[in-house]
Parts: structure tokens; C-alpha cells; sequence
């Protein structure tokens, strides 16, 4: 089952008087299954927000369709096992945590839930500011309470908007611990961020949107590595002209090279080579890219190039 | 009608954490106690013999207390009626405008609520706000009266709940305009202009000969005709509290054309509001 479909869709923001048009959206397709964490990364003005938006309704589509947990988002019911964190979330500086918990509740359907809300509110580390006024707090401490909002009726999917932005690194690491915990629970996470590193330790599938389309996506270790390049660093005096003649490419000048195998017993072959070469091996692991370089590579694909030029 | 009453109590909750209306609430007690605390009325028989305020001898003569009352319940009609739809149309200008507050209104389209719940929630959510206010001010002081003079009536409550009414149809087109810009400055402007030329509308009939027969005429008709009649209201409100004759049947007919205006008002509010992106 899918947690979230996307079929051609298309967003066109016009002017009152429809003078001017702008597409955030240009003809998007994306499936994200049920039970897993998806990362939608991408440049300022790439589309994402606008995604966004539309998974829950609150954008309406110039075209295609979106589906959430297999209804139509509009549908109040599907809402209603969605929970939703935007990326600046406007609070009510004179109410209490618990006064704007028990409204989301309400609003939820879930009816007087004042023990839920607390509960939650422990959940995220705010149990000692729950009588405190929403106004004093600080950036993470609002995002904390935004994420707890979001979590309340436990979700079937999580949509979060920069969750980690402004949160300290330990706050970072207890709202990566509750988000592990509602993917245990079977909750869909998706999340929407520019800390790579905090996508990439949270996700683990991955899309890259750009100029409205998706331009990469797919499993975290498909989208960093290669299933047949290896990194190997050998002690220092290795004859470098020798490993190359044996297909062994220098890598970042600390001894370190790179090479490709097609399977284990080729990468066998090639170290033996290597050793008869003279070279001794201290460190061998699979060749992975950070999600800065794949984000790079996606970007500067001739497909994107061509189409900003 | 959950969630129209969950979004009516937000608002609610909303505007009591606000400057203005706390001002109003303590603005409002002060009054009454100062009211209560200085003012004496001494009555024997049913008359009026003697009032006295902050110990001063009010002259006056010698009448059925019930009959001195009516001038002084008109007057607080008006006040209440006119200072009541004033201070709402400046009071309530912000609320349509940070109801659509970037990462307020995709927060609250998110969660399992119609679009139309929300809005209608917001508009009877100031109609209560409203309604409220009028019973708190004109029942304290209508309270306040009786129990100094012993004239127990309604009327003073009863006109105080028309110009609740009147209010919130104002504000069913100050919601409008708020969907079309998002502004509190223009919302309060639209109220403003509403109040004052609904009061020119409850002229109407008197008005239109300073037209010329024709175009000019059939406009100003034309324009009126569509417009909450705010003064004829306030006259009614205020007759009603003076236990002075009131038309039932046109009090009615103002009264349905009001609610016709404010859920007409609040209808397009809604159209406007499924068609938008946040």
C-alpha cells in the first residue's frame, strides 16, 4: 500500500489578474510506500513546500493527482491520520502548551484529551513548560511543540516541515529517537529538510526535487554508493603508478584509492594484485557519497542544466 | 458542528488573551462598580425621590421610577449600540487576517476541519464574542438599576442583543475583505465603511430626495437598499430599551434582512476561501 502517490502533478501559481505564472510543480511523479521514511530534498524554490502543501490539501493541483494514504487529501477522514508539522508554525504566545495541544485535540476529534496532551508534551521535552505561556519559548522549544501537535491521534503519516530546525543537538537526537519510535509504531515519515546529514540519519529513501521534478530518488545506499566501487587505503609508500596500472584510482591524497569490482572475487584479485604490488592494505569499505555530493550531481545533471539555461 | 464549535471556542479563547477586549471586560466592570459605588436612588412608592452620584443631588421631579428609567436605558442603547459596533469593527479587524497567518492557516487546513467550518466557526465565533459583550455591559447595568430601584426588566438586554446581531453581520464583511487581502487595515476599513453607511442607509427613504431623479438617485437606492440599516437598528434598539412603541413586524424585517446580509456576506467568504491556496 502507498502511503503517498503522486501522478503528473502539476502546481501554476498565477497573479490575480492570471498575468503572471509561476510552476512549482511541473508534471511530478512519486510513490513512497507505507512504513517508510522519505527525505524530499532540493534547492530554495524547488517545489517541495508546494508538495507539501499539496499531500494535505491545502494546495489544490493545476493538474495530476496526489493521494494520501490512499484518499483523496480533501477528504477530512484521511486528514485526520495525517499529522503535520509546517516549517514555521505560527503559535498563540499567550496560551499554554496544553491550552494549544487540547485545540489541535479538538480540532482532531479526539475530544478532551488534556492527559494525552501532557503526555505527549513529556514526549518531546517540554513536561516542565506545559503551564508556561507559548510566548517565552524558544525556536526549539516551539518546533518541539509543533512536532507534538503533529504526533497527537497517532498518525499514520508524519509530514514534517524542517522539524530539526532551530532544535539543539541533543533535541536533535530525542526527536530522531520519537521519530524511530512512530516508524516502529508503523507511521510513515515524511520529512523535509535542508540539514542533509539529519535526512540522511532519519530516511532511508530519498528524492530530489528540482524546478518542480523529481530528478533522483531511491534508497538511501543506492542514491550515496555503488554497488561495485570500493575505497581502499594502503600504508604510506604505496607505488601509486603501480596500482593504477591495476585499476586502483588515487582519492584525496592520504593514501587512499578507489576501485571497482564487479563482485567479491574480482575485489579479492585486485588486493592481491595490489599486494603483490608492494602495497599493504590498512582500510577497505564501500565507496559512499554524502547527500551533498549526490544532491550536487543531481543538480548539475545536463537534464537540470539544460533546462536553467 | 464539532469543529464549528471547537474553532468558535479558539477564537473565543483567542480574544480573551487580547489586549482589547481585556481593556473592555475591566473598562466595563470599572463602570458598573464605579456606577454601583456612587450612585444613590432613592425611591418611595415607586417614584423617584432623589439621586444622588458621587453624593451630588441629581434635580429632577418627582416621577414613577420606571418612567425616569426609559431616557437612561436609551441613552446606554445608543452608546452600547454605536460604541459596541465601533470597538468591534476596530477589535475584531485582526482576527479573519491571523487567522490566515502564514503557518497558522496550512497548520489548521492540515488537520481533519472543512474549509467552510473554519470560517463559519470564525464568523459565530464573534457573533458569541459579540453577544457576550452586549449581556456582560447591558446586564450589569440594567442589574445595577434594579437592584437600586427595583425595575426589574429585559428590554436594555434585549436591545443590547440587536446590536450584537448588527455587529456581526458588519463582520461578515470584514471576513470577506480579509480574504481578499489579507489585512487588518483593510478589514477594519471595510467595517468602518459599513457602519457609517449603513447609518446613512437607515435614512434611506429621507436621503434620496437630496438625489436628482435618475441615475444618481436609482444608485444611492440601489447601494442602500443592500446595506444593513445600522441607524434604523440603533432607533429600534433604543425604543425597545425605552419601553417606547417598536414595529415588531419591521423590527423583524430589519432583523431577517441582517441575518440575510451577514450570512450572505458570510457564504461568499467561504467561496472565496475553498478556491485559495495557502
Amino acid at each position: 500500500m502507498l502511503a503517498i502517490q503522486a501522478v503528473g502533478l502539476t502546481k501554476v501559481y498565477s497573479s490575480f489578474f492570471g498575468k503572471t505564472r509561476q510552476t512549482a510543480l511541473a508534471g511530478l511523479d512519486l510513490t513512497i510506500p507505507v512504513g517508510s521514511a522519505f527525505g524530499l530534498i532540493g534547492l530554495n524554490g524547488a517545489g517541495k513546500t508546494t508538495f507539501i502543501k499539496s499531500i494535505l490539501g491545502v494546495v489544490r493541483p493545476t493538474s495530476g493527482t496526489v493521494r494520501a494514504l490512499g484518499g483523496d487529501p480533501e477528504d477530512a477522514a484521511i486528514r485526520a491520520r495525517i499529522g503535520y508539522l509546517p516549517e514555521r508554525l505560527h503559535l498563540p504566545g499567550a496560551w499554554t502548551p496544553v491550552a494549544f495541544l487540547s485545540s489541535v485535540a479538538r480540532l482532531k476529534g479526539l475530544g478532551n484529551a488534556v492527559e494525552t496532551c501532557r503526555r505527549h508534551l513529556g514526549r518531546v521535552g517540554l513536561a516542565s513548560d506545559a503551564e508556561r505561556r507559548i510566548g517565552g519559548f524558544s525556536k526549539g522549544m516551539r518546533q518541539r511543540l509543533g512536532l507534538a501537535a503533529a504526533l497527537l491521534g497517532a498518525p499514520d503519516l508524519l509530514v514534517l516541515d524542517e522539524p530539526t530546525d532551530g532544535v539543539d543537538p541533543l533535541g536533535r537526537a530525542e526527536i530522531r529517537r520519537i521519530l524511530a519510535e512512530e516508524r516502529a509504531r508503523g507511521a510513515t515519515i515524511f520529512l523535509n529538510s535542508h540539514l542533509l546529514a539529519e535526512t540522511e540519519r532519519i530516511c532511508d529513501r530519498i528524492g530530489i526535487l528540482a524546478k518542480g521534478r523529481l530528478v533522483r530518488e531511491g534508497a538511501i545506499d543506492e542514491l550515496t554508493g555503488s554497488a561495485t566501487r570500493y575505497r581502499a587505503r594502503f600504508a604510506p609508500g604505496a607505488d601509486a603508478a603501480a596500482l593504477a596500472t591495476i585499476g586502483f584510482t588515487a582519492r584525496g591524497g592520504d593514501d587512499a584509492f578507489v576501485c571497482d569490482a564487479a563482485d567479491p572475487a574480482a575485489l579479492d584479485a585486485l588486493l592481491t594484485r595490489a599486494r603483490g604490488a608492494g602495497a599493504l592494505l590498512v582500510e577497505l569499505r564501500r565507496d559512499l557519497r554524502d547527500l551533498e555530493e549526490v544532491l550536487s550531481e543531481a543538480l548539475g545533471s545536463p537534464s537540470i542544466a539544460g533546462e536553467s539555461s | 458542528m464539532k469543529a464549528v464549535l471547537a474553532v468558535a471556542l479558539d477564537l473565543f479563547r483567542e480574544a480573551s488573551s487580547r489586549r482589547w477586549f481585556l481593556a473592555l471586560g475591566i473598562g466595563i466592570t470599572l463602570l458598573l462598580a464605579i456606577a454601583g459605588l456612587t450612585l444613590r436612588i432613592d425611591v418611595v412608592d415607586g417614584a423617584l425621590s432623589a439621586t444622588r452620584l458621587f453624593g451630588k443631588v441629581l434635580h429632577s421631579d418627582i416621577r414613577s421610577v420606571d418612567v425616569a428609567l426609559r431616557p437612561v436605558f436609551r441613552a446606554a442603547a445608543y452608546v452600547i449600540f454605536y460604541g459596541g459596533l465601533a470597538f468591534g469593527v476596530l477589535a475584531c479587524a485582526d482576527f479573519a487576517p491571523s487567522l490566515l497567518a502564514p503557518g497558522r492557516i496550512e497548520h489548521l487546513l492540515a488537520l481533519p476541519v472543512q474549509r467552510w467550518q473554519l470560517l463559519t466557526g470564525t464568523f459565530f465565533g464573534v457573533l458569541a464574542l459579540s453577544l457576550v459583550g452586549a449581556i456582560y455591559g447591558a446586564g450589569g447595568f440594567t442589574l445595577l438599576l434594579a437592584i437600586k430601584t427595583g425595575v426589574w426588566t429585559l428590554r436594555p438586554i434585549l436591545a443590547a442583543l440587536i446590536a450584537g446581531v448588527t455587529f456581526a453581520a458588519i463582520y461578515g464583511g470584514m471576513l470577506v475583505a480579509a480574504l481578499f487581502a489579507r489585512s487588518a487595515a483593510l478589514s477594519a476599513a471595510t467595517g468602518g465603511f459599513l457602519f457609517l453607511a449603513g447609518i446613512v442607509a437607515g435614512y434611506r427613504e429621507r436621503l434620496d430626495s437630496f438625489f436628482e431623479p435618475g441615475i444618481g438617485r436609482a444608485a444611492f437606492q440601489a447601494v442602500t437598499l443592500v446595506l444593513p440599516r445600522v441607524s434604523t437598528l440603533a432607533d429600534a434598539s433604543a425604543d425597545l430599551a425605552a419601553s417606547a412603541p417598536v414595529d415588531l413586524s419591521a423590527l423583524g424585517s430589519e432583523l431577517f434582512g441582517l441575518a440575510v446580509f451577514g450570512l450572505a456576506a458570510l457564504a461568499f467568504g467561504i467561496w472565496r476561501f475553498e478556491s485559495q491556496d495557502f
